[in-house]
């Protein structure tokens, strides 16, 4: 018997790559929370519809299960008390995205308490946790909106930070065209400097949060780079809506069906 | 007892030297504390380095070549003990000019002198030792005995097995002054008073003014800022030696280091500063390092780059200081400029030595433990599924890049010297350390400190000096 194809990633991407790859072979979908629907939520409508559609076509769901090392024919994963090698013909990554870090945007300067990638921010924040009193918020980011607005009913005040060119409109006060950051704050952030339109100027705050420009996650060994053996990405980063990112797992595997027809 | 102090021996400062001596006193007789003003161990230089452990460092004849040479037979043994993560991975000076091959058998020539092994190499050789260094080198020496090494984890289980002695380790307590009464001392605290026959300085770059309350020599210290960059592992994995620059008279140059996580750090630079509490990166900086870098090493400029960092080490008139002050015959002076990492095991048994011939009664202990249990990583695991069986919490992995899970959290927040902070976290067990940069492990790592701490998600303390929210 064939090993199954392996999807790694039970976001709507995922559910959408794994339902097609179904149609042609067994596939087990992987994800590291024990309900699908990732980033979009396990409970929206578009999102049920998806795993009905998966369920349908013969996905076997394998949630709670975090991937971590693939070597060509198998992949580890550990989840609940159990750690094991799960036997897979192929790997298809689909873990989603994550706000480009520090680094990512070259933002120097100093690394005080206080300066948290956004989706770290957004899970706080939802666990009701006040955090601050003004905020920066730099980049417009998917998670950008939410993070604010989180903030603002907190009773912070949010200052964007973007280099767009337009001003957000979550946000209290806007820096925009930015085009180079600096923290500012020994122990605690109490500043960014920023420099727009070729001026710097000083902005006051008590935290910041990452928010812009997603990346696509990698962080399964064996799986990190394009020319990984037995492993194909599915990682749109410009696509938003729940059925567009679905629509993106489908098509992708069904050209990897076709590109790869006969050669199993 | 009437005259009997509370201590034999108070050490100021939790860096590597302040932990090595401790973890050896532990070992003895002698009653012993360690005071360190930050909330952790490890936050000054000996956070901040590039993790070599080296087989050579300068001239020979010095006692800091002398303790080099005693400590580095010793890495892979010791780091066993000790559960830190150490590999004899070799290192690569390069030679890209004449002028740079001439200084390259110079060093050469000291390291034989050193009593070190090193070999000359080729242009060619070079390629087959390490083909990621760059095609215009014209000329190598092999140093087979450097090593990397974690040095947050040396840190930590030097101050983890001094503890598990019984030395107190008193970590958020300032050194605010030191009154002597004949034969006692009474080092005072932010938070008390401890009652020692004797002091060891390790406070690094604030040796000055330890020594300057306890009445000793008028030392000069100040900081160095170097500042580093960190790539991905992606690129680390395929790097299989320490690639040096060649040393001038004035800098043992930016080099890039494969690190014991997988990544590899490029730096550091050298920049004497007066602001001890400057630890910021600039843009113009983090281009010269990575620049130099690509001479070195060219396929650095395709690799991702996760994080760049500063940090100060302690830079003074003696860039080693390992002796009894020559005023305070108790006083015992323990700090090294760069290579305190290197010289921490040696140093550590010279500084009992010069203790005992200045009248410390410590004899050494049956029954002292030289060893702390070994917590398995998932990471690294060559058996990983055999993990769950002795913990569960294996199953649970938190931070997603370096696939440390809550088992590993857990025993860094429990035991002796335990993690307090989101930082004291990572510094011991890796978490975060990865290409997200804690993106999406933080808010968990975060409720797992803040529940060990007993506090809320937005007071715990993210480093050990700020906390997550204001």
């Amino acid at each position: 018997m064939t090993a199954p194809y392996l999807v790694v990633g039970a976001g709507p991407t995922g559910l959408g790559c794994a339902a097609e790859l179904a149609t042609v072979h067994p596939v087990e979908l992987i994800d590291r929370i024990p309900v699908p629907g990732g980033e979009a939520g396990w409970s929206s409508p578009e999102i049920t519809a998806l795993v009905k559609a998966a369920r349908r076509s013969g996905v076997r769901f394998r949630l709670g299960n975090t991937a971590v090392r693939w070597e060509p024919g198998r992949l580890l994963v550990a989840g609940p008390g159990r750690i094991e090698w799960l036997p897979g013909h192929q790997l298809f990554y689909a873990g989603g995205l994550r706000p480009a870090t520090a680094a990512d945007l070259s933002i120097t300067g100093d690394r005080p308490a206080g300066v948290l990638p956004a989706t770290v921010a957004d899970h706080l924040l939802t666990a009701q946790n006040r955090l601050w009193h003004r905020l920066a918020v730099i980049g417009d980011g998917p998670w950008a909106r939410a993070v604010a607005v989180r903030a603002r009913a907190g009773c912070s005040a949010v200052i964007a930070i973007t280099p767009g060119c337009d001003a957000p409109e979550w946000a209290d006060e806007a820096i925009t065209q930015a085009t180079q950051i600096v923290i500012v704050g020994r122990d605690r952030v109490r500043a960014v400097r920023v420099c727009a339109k070729q001026q710097w100027t000083e902005v006051a705050c008590d935290g910041v949060v990452l928010a812009a420009s997603p990346r696509p996650n990698r962080n399964v060994t064996g799986a990190l780079g394009e020319d990984s053996p037995g492993v194909a990405f599915v990682q749109p980063v410009d696509a938003l809506s729940v059925s567009e990112r679905s629509g993106i797992g489908r098509s992708t595997a069904r050209r990897w069906i076709t590109a790869n027809n006969g050669t199993e | 007892m009437a005259g009997q102090p509370q201590f034999d021996v108070v050490i100021a400062g939790g860096g590597v030297l302040g932990a090595a001596v401790a973890a050896r006193l532990s070992r003895t007789s002698a009653r012993v504390a360690l005071v360190e003003a930050e909330t952790d161990l490890a936050e000054g230089a000996s956070k901040g380095n590039a993790g070599v452990a080296v087989s050579y460092y300068g001239a020979p004849g010095t006692q800091q070549t002398q303790l080099i040479n005693a400590s580095n037979p010793g890495w892979e043994a010791l780091t066993g003990r000790l559960d830190v993560p150490y590999r004899r991975l070799g290192g690569l000076m390069i030679a890209l000019n004449a002028d740079e091959e001439q200084r390259l058998q110079e060093t050469l020539a000291e390291v034989h002198a050193c009593g070190v092994r090193g070999e000359l190499l080729t242009a060619r050789q070079i390629g087959d030792t390490e083909p990621l260094v760059s095609e215009r080198a014209v000329a190598g020496l092999l140093l087979p005995d450097e090593g990397v090494i974690d040095p947050m984890r040396l840190t930590i289980s030097f101050a983890r097995l001094a503890a598990a002695n019984g030395v107190r380790i008193r970590l958020g307590e300032r050194v605010l002054g030191i009154e002597h009464d004949g034969d006692l001392s009474s080092v005072i605290t932010s938070r008390g008073r401890l009652e020692t026959r004797f002091v060891v300085n390790a406070a690094g770059v604030e040796a000055d003014r330890v020594s300057a309350l306890a009445g000793g020599e008028t030392l000069r210290t100040w900081p160095r800022k170097g500042q580093y960059v960190v790539l991905d592992r992606a690129f680390g994995q395929k790097l299989t030696k320490i690639v040096f620059s060649t040393h001038t008279p004035q800098t043992k140059g930016s080099n890039v280091v494969p690190t014991t996580h997988g990544s590899v750090l490029l730096g550091p630079t050298a920049l004497d500063i007066e602001d001890r509490d400057d630890r910021a990166t600039d843009s113009e900086t983090v281009a010269w390092i990575l620049d130099n870098a690509r001479r070195l090493v060219p396929a650095t400029a395709d690799a991702y780059i996760m994080k760049t960092f500063a940090a100060n080490r302690p830079a003074g008139d003696e860039a080693h200081r390992l002796r009894t002050d020559a005023r305070q015959p108790r006083l015992l002076h323990v700090t090294d400029r760069s290579a305190g990492v290197s010289v921490s095991p040696a140093a550590a048994e010279l500084a009992l030595t010069l203790l005992r011939a200045a009248g410390l009664d410590a004899s050494d202990r049956d029954g002292a433990l030289d060893a702390l249990p070994r917590v398995p990583r998932l990471r690294t695991s060559a058996d990983p599924v055999a993990l769950t069986d002795a913990d569960p919490r294996y199953g649970q992995v938190v931070c997603l890049c370096e696939h440390v899970t809550a088992a590993e959290i857990s025993a860094a927040l429990a035991g002796p010297v335990a993690a307090t902070s989101v930082d004291g976290v990572r510094k011991r067990t890796g978490a975060a350390y990865g290409r997200c940069q804690g993106s999406l492990c933080l808010a968990g790592i975060s409720f797992l400190t803040a529940m060990s701490t007993g506090q809320g998600p937005a007071s715990v303390s993210q480093t050990a000096r700020g906390t997550v929210g204001s």
